[in-house]
């Protein structure tokens, strides 16, 4: 019967073609007992001091948020702008004399439908 | 739920969100940890340190992860070569008596288990360094030759030389338990 040594000197001198040959039993047997072998190391606040280490959140993304909700609002704004017929109102206002209630009611109205323009596209 | 990494790696990086974080150091502690130990020649604080470490600097390096290789990959890979940074920088300045009581501690265990696991951790301990890193990246922890290669720092036919001789060492010196469980 070989000795521990020779078994060792034995395989050290053999080629990587040759030991490719090896059982695929075995490799599966191997895998097996290695992941049976080993034990759940219990997380030990281990966890939490990492957590406590980390640098704060990035304000990257919340920025961007930010962003995303000033150029709705103004492209709502344009949207609205573009829209609203100011040369026929103030035509008509002058033509009618509108009274300054009613300017401030369609200023209120139009400041109304920017803002909610502005908040659905946001929230999209 | 159960997220897949990807969907927490998306989580961390646009929204900022650490609860995702929390769940992929839970997810991956304890195999990590695990490993380094290994790799810290039973130096369990060590080991935890470095864990600590690797997944500080994972989760600042998130952003530039572009999700070419597994995020388990790209971790070992980080923890690894804070390890081998740390043997270089450290190598004569190992505290031997942690690693005694670590082993100590480690040997009532092991004697408290099978004889299976005992002979197999024996016959491990029997491959070189390397060899044992290579068989328990990809036959213990799953990961391809080339994410060994890859966490290593190897080049991939070395890795898989390394594997190949292990697995025939270690077929050579557990053939008797191998033959005892076929028969029964």
């Amino acid at each position: 019967m070989d000795s521990f040594d020779q078994k060792h000197s034995k395989i050290d001198g053999m080629t990587d073609s040759a030991l490719l040959g090896n059982d695929p039993e075995f490799d599966a047997w191997l895998s097996r007992e290695l992941k049976f072998d080993e034990p759940y190391l219990d997380d030990n606040g281990f966890c939490e001091q990492v957590m406590a280490r980390l640098p704060a959140p990035s304000r990257r993304s919340e920025k961007r948020a930010s962003r995303m909700q000033y150029a709705a609002v103004v492209a709502a704004s344009a949207i609205v702008a573009w829209q609203f017929p100011f040369d026929a109102v103030v035509t008509e206002a002058v033509r009618q004399s509108i009274s300054l209630y009613s300017l401030v009611g369609l200023g209120l109205l139009a400041s109304l439908a920017t803002m909610t323009g502005g908040i659905l596209a946001a929230r999209r | 739920m159960d997220l897949n990494d990807e969907e927490l790696i998306r989580r961390i990086v646009e929204d900022g969100d650490q609860r995702a974080y929390a769940q992929l150091v839970h997810r991956y502690q304890s195999q990590l940890r695990f490993s380094l130990r290994q790799l810290c020649d039973g130096d369990q604080g060590l080991a935890d340190d470095m864990a600590q470490e690797a997944f500080i600097k994972a989760y600042k390096a998130l952003p530039a992860f572009r999700g070419d290789a597994r995020f388990s990959t790209w971790l070992y890979r980080i923890a690894y070569n804070l390890v081998m940074s740390h043997k270089r920088k450290n190598a004569p300045e190992v505290n031997q008596e942690l690693v005694d009581r670590a082993q100590a501690d480690e040997s009532v265990e092991e004697s408290q288990q099978l004889g299976m696991a005992r002979d197999l951790q024996s016959a491990m301990g029997e491959l070189s360094e390397a060899q044992r890193q290579a068989v328990h990246l990809c036959m213990q922890r799953g990961f391809s030759h080339e994410e060994a290669a890859s966490i290593m720092k190897l080049p991939l036919g070395t890795v898989k030389s390394h594997v190949n001789r292990a697995r025939a060492k270690l077929q050579t010196l557990l053939q008797a338990w191998r033959e005892e469980v076929v028969s029964g």
